[in-house]
């Protein structure tokens, strides 16, 4: 029953707008909390043969689009509640205003419901739809408070999301015109039957070329990182845990995984994507190396992350996509765990100005706590989670041949520690700064996830080892290798 | 059974630490002793293992099919060194870290260190070596930074950002060396260069785990964040980096070149070499400095040289004289540390050229310091004469006179700035300035009593060198296969 993925969240919605509104308040962040742990757990449950749950899905007798989940599908439901199930939590705690609530709770599941399409979806418009359901609620998210700087960012994402809707748009009717289908399996046997004349391949190539691009402005790759800086810190605190955890990731990184394997059929280690990843590595490190506020500090970091799933793609051997999967669902659970910290620092210290902070720790022990763990799992420091994927990823590129880029990834990892020692020694390590001395811990509202989200972290980070047969290996048969 | 113990070594530690800041909220009297409990539980076993790796026995423990740890006699004799320093390490935190904040953070990174210690030491497999490796750095970080004063905490960073950035180098070795041997169990590289005889690991492999070995030992070029760290923290932090953390890198060095990799000869004549050159940089640095820590912490660097050399000089001799200099050093220089802590503990100073005749008021740590400087400065029948001297012996043994020689000349070095300390602090005339403190005393009895244990260890392990020296000989033979 893997419709239950897009109509549950969906029906929810429905249903709770067609309620009385105060009943619909208060019921609408339980229902969401119910929905997204209900979820994960029937994710957890499902059975491991891809193919198997497809085949009786009403929705695949009845309508007319398709849908499939292999077991990379069950990696990116888990990361995709995970990340939900914190953000309404911490907009439980932020969000004062509970129509304003009402209405946080109410994209978030529409944006879940988005981004489970996206992971479903077996064609390309399919794929199109519901990246533009993910965008869409992503906008109205970024500018919820409706203050000048929040529908700046909206702003600007809106003009480079149009950008590129254009490009995947005329991508895909590049594609239909040459194969006459949009369904992944049919347009695949074209493109790699190895029987297009020149001319043609070049048609494909630049037809495949406008989709890659449009994917890496959807996933903020450098250099097409303009709007996300000042999308993520602008947004309310709350929304940046769902932006920086999970949309950019699903809508442009897994779908770009999701193309390469099952619509392009790349098997070949790409200059391109290597390229391009370390580049967004090296900059994404270097620029949150100068950041003063926390957030952007946090958004450049992202970029900085999802560099490492991009040359873990590019190398195309299962170890580092293996990796890149893994480190796809690592930097949903650790920088969801950071934005969540971040919204801690910003309701009790009342500013996420990193020079204003410090010392923090002491009077917060276990978001210091947490926040600690999740920066040493982002900088690929055992015994944390993020170490596992990282070394995957390096360890794949290398085997692939890429040495330099293996290289240049291992030593940027040291770029990655230093500015997050560097938010360490000011915002929580250290003396207390002058001013804060009032300060309490965060309520209980945001220790659930904070706490949830480092046990995560931790625990994947000691029993990976015992992982790689039962989570990992599974996944191969998705790269059939 | 034997298997499971092994497991518990690390296992109690490692997993009963995360239990200490819960027990702290109960109260520190249960706290401190459940770290006791945890370390002495560890040290006991690896006493009972004793017997049981004698002969050729190793010992092997996997855990649902992963293959975790590997236990011979080198791992024992290196458990044996850091766990008997760990608990007096705990036993004398016990007075000296009463009365400030984050207790509970301190005990639960210092025994979580010494139990990632512990796991680094039974590693069986590269990926596992760099594992516990990383949690020791982060353990450090958090120590080293403990007072939270900003000064301390970019101390504590530099330290963090050294060691990993070796720490990486040294992963992309094992990558490169997975690349070539296609595993990472030590074991089976070890079989894999069985197999192919005269095939050595690629020399930028080993070029890059030098670099993790050389930052995390605190050699020449990477030596800089030892003596910052040693002058930051409380004197039982030091003492943890300089007797414990640094012979990470000389045990590693021990564990994989030695033990495991066959690697080109030339590195037998390079790495010999990069030992001369930190001996004498940073024994020269500790006769001009005046911060009695800072000169300690120095002191350390020029004896890691030592150490190094003894490992890299690859002939028996001098491989057991650097297996003993582990032992030897830790002992010695844990009592120059703490005694270090107790002279600047009561006088409230750590510049010697105000300090003077301090021998009259603390003529114990006094003692103390004297004897556990003979043995750092090799003389007989103090423990460091005999490391030492296996191991410049070795060097000569092996043909390299001129290296030999340069360490003969570290040695009086090390004589000379250890003598200057020593008259200069406990002899001579008071020099103290009059800053309100009053004159100052003995230390505390807990204290006085660790510094004195400790130099009577340094006297008594000279004197009986017998059952060390014995066990060490056997580590080397079967390290080196003879």
């Amino acid at each position: 029953m893997i419709t239950l993925y897009i109509a549950l969240p969906l029906a929810v919605v429905l249903l709770l707008n067609l309620s009385p509104r105060r009943t619909a308040n208060a019921l609408s962040l339980w229902c969401g909390l119910v929905l997204t742990v209900f979820a994960g757990a029937y994710t957890l449950a499902m059975p491991h043969v891809p193919g198997l749950a497809d085949a009786f899905d009403p929705a695949n007798r009845v309508l007319q689009w398709k849908i499939e989940a292999g077991n990379l599908a069950g990696v990116m439901f888990l990361s995709i509640a995970l990340v939900v199930f914190s953000a309404f939590w911490v907009g439980r705690y932020l969000i004062a205003d509970s129509n304003r609530r009402f209405i946080f709770n109410n994209l978030l599941l529409l944006c879940m419901t988005g981004m489970n399409g996206i992971v479903l979806s077996n064609d390309l418009f399919t794929l199109y739809v519901f990246l533009e359901v993910v965008a869409a609620s992503s906008f109205i998210l970024i500018a919820l408070e409706r203050t000048n700087a929040g529908l700046e960012g909206a702003f600007k994402y809106v003009l480079l999301s149009a950008v590129a809707t254009v490009l995947v748009l005329s991508s895909m009717a590049l594609i239909f015109v040459l194969v006459g289908s949009l369904d992944y399996g049919t347009v695949k046997a074209v493109l790699t039957s190895g029987q297009l004349d020149a001319a043609t391949s070049r048609f494909v190539t630049f037809a495949i070329g406008l989709f890659v691009v449009g994917l890496f402005i959807k996933g903020g790759m450098v250099p097409f990182h303009g709007w996300l800086p000042d999308a993520y810190s602008s947004a309310p605190t709350a929304s940046s845990v769902l932006l920086g955890g999970i949309v950019t990731k699903a809508a442009g990184v897994f779908t770009l995984i999701q193309l390469a394997q099952n619509v392009f059929g790349w098997d070949k280690p790409s200059p391109v994507l290597l390229a391009v990843g370390t580049l967004s590595i090296a900059v994404g490190a270097f620029a949150a190396l100068g950041q003063r506020n926390f957030k952007r500090m946090l958004a450049y970091s992202s970029i900085s992350q999802i560099g490492y799933i991009i040359i873990g793609l590019g190398a195309a051997n299962e170890v580092a996509v293996v990796g890149a999967i893994l480190h796809l669902f690592n930097h949903s659970t650790f920088k969801t765990l950071l934005f969540v910290n971040s919204a801690a620092v910003e309701k009790q210290a009342g500013t996420v100005d990193m020079d204003k902070l410090g010392g923090l720790a002491n009077k917060m022990p276990v978001t210091g706590f947490t926040s600690v763990l999740a920066m040493l799992s982002t900088a690929g420091v055992p015994p944390l989670s993020g170490f596992w994927s990282k070394l995957l990823i390096v360890l794949g590129v290398w085997l692939s041949g890429a040495h330099a880029v293996a290289v240049t990834a291992i030593l940027l990892s040291v770029v990655t520690l230093a500015y997050f020692l560097s938010m360490q020694r000011r915002v929580f390590f250290g003396r207390l700064a002058p001013g804060l001395e009032g300060v309490k811990e965060a309520g209980g509202w945001l220790l659930v996830p904070e706490i949830v989200l480092a046990v995560i972290t931790l625990g994947l980070g000691l029993t990976m080892p015992w992982f790689f047969n039962t989570f990992l290996v599974p996944l191969r048969s998705l790269w059939s290798l | 059974m034997n298997e499971c113990l092994l497991f518990c070594l690390v296992a109690v530690p490692l997993f009963g630490s995360l239990l200490l800041p819960l027990l702290g909220k109960a109260g520190d009297q249960a706290r401190n002793i459940f770290a006791l409990v945890l370390m002495l539980c560890s040290l006991g076993i690896s006493c009972f293992l004793l017997p049981v790796i004698a002969g050729d026995q190793v010992l092997t423990v996997s855990v649902g099919g992963v293959t975790l740890f590997y236990a011979d006699k080198l791992a024992i004799f290196m458990a044996l060194c850091s766990q008997t320093l760990g608990t007096i390490i705990i036993l004398y935190s016990f007075g000296y870290i009463a009365h400030y904040e984050h207790r509970n953070e301190y005990y639960f990174m210092v025994v979580l260190f010494l139990a990632a210690m512990m796991g680094l030491i039974f590693s069986s497999n590269l990926l596992w070596i760099y594992f516990f490796w990383e949690i020791t750095a982060i353990c450090c970080w958090r120590l080293i930074g403990f007072f939270r004063e900003r000064e301390y905490v970019l101390r504590a960073d530099k330290a963090f950002f050294i060691t990993i950035f070796g720490a990486l180098m040294m992963l992309g070795g094992f990558l490169m060396v997975y690349g070539q041997t296609g595993t990472f169990d030590l074991l089976e590289i070890k079989a894999y260069l069985g197999r192919h005889p005269g095939e050595v690991i690629d020399n930028t492999a080993i070029l890059f785990i030098l670099f993790g070995i050389l930052s995390k030992s605190a050699t020449l070029p990477l030596h800089t964040w030892l003596p910052d760290a040693g002058v930051a923290p409380s004197p039982v932090t030091a003492l943890l980096h300089a007797a414990v953390l640094v012979k990470i890198g000389v045990y590693v060095f021990a564990r994989l070149f030695v033990a495991t990799f066959t690697v080109d000869g030339i590195w037998w004549e390079v790495v010999p070499w990069i030992a001369a050159a930190s001996a004498l940089v940073s024994a020269c640095a500790a006769l001009v400095e005046n911060d009695i820590k800072r000169i300690v912490a120095y002191s350390t660097v020029s004896q890691l040289a030592f150490i190094l050399l003894g490992l890299a000089v690859h002939n028996e001799v001098s491989v057991l004289g650097g297996l003993l200099y582990i032992l030897m050093h830790g002992i010695a220089k844990a009592g120059l540390f703490l005694c270090a802590g107790v002279v600047e503990h009561e006088t409230h100073n750590k510049d010697i050229r105000r300090m003077g005749g301090l021998v009259k008021t603390m003529p114990v740590t006094a003692v103390s310091f004297g004897l556990c400087a003979f043995s750092v400065m090799g003389l007989p029948p103090f423990g460091g004469f005999f490391s030492k001297y296996m191991v410049v012996n070795g060097a000569l043994e092996s043909g390299q006179v001129a290296i030999g020689l340069t360490f003969v000349a570290g040695a009086f070095l090390t004589l000379a700035y250890l003598l200057r300390v020593y008259v200069r602090v406990f002899f001579g005339a008071s020099r103290a300035a009059d800053d309100g403190h009053g004159a100052p005393k003995e230390g505390s009895p807990i204290m006085v009593f660790s510094v004195a244990l400790l130099a009577a260890l340094s006297l008594l392990s000279g004197v009986v060198i017998g059952p060390s020296f014995q066990f060490a000989q056997e580590a080397v033979r079967q390290m080196m296969g003879r």
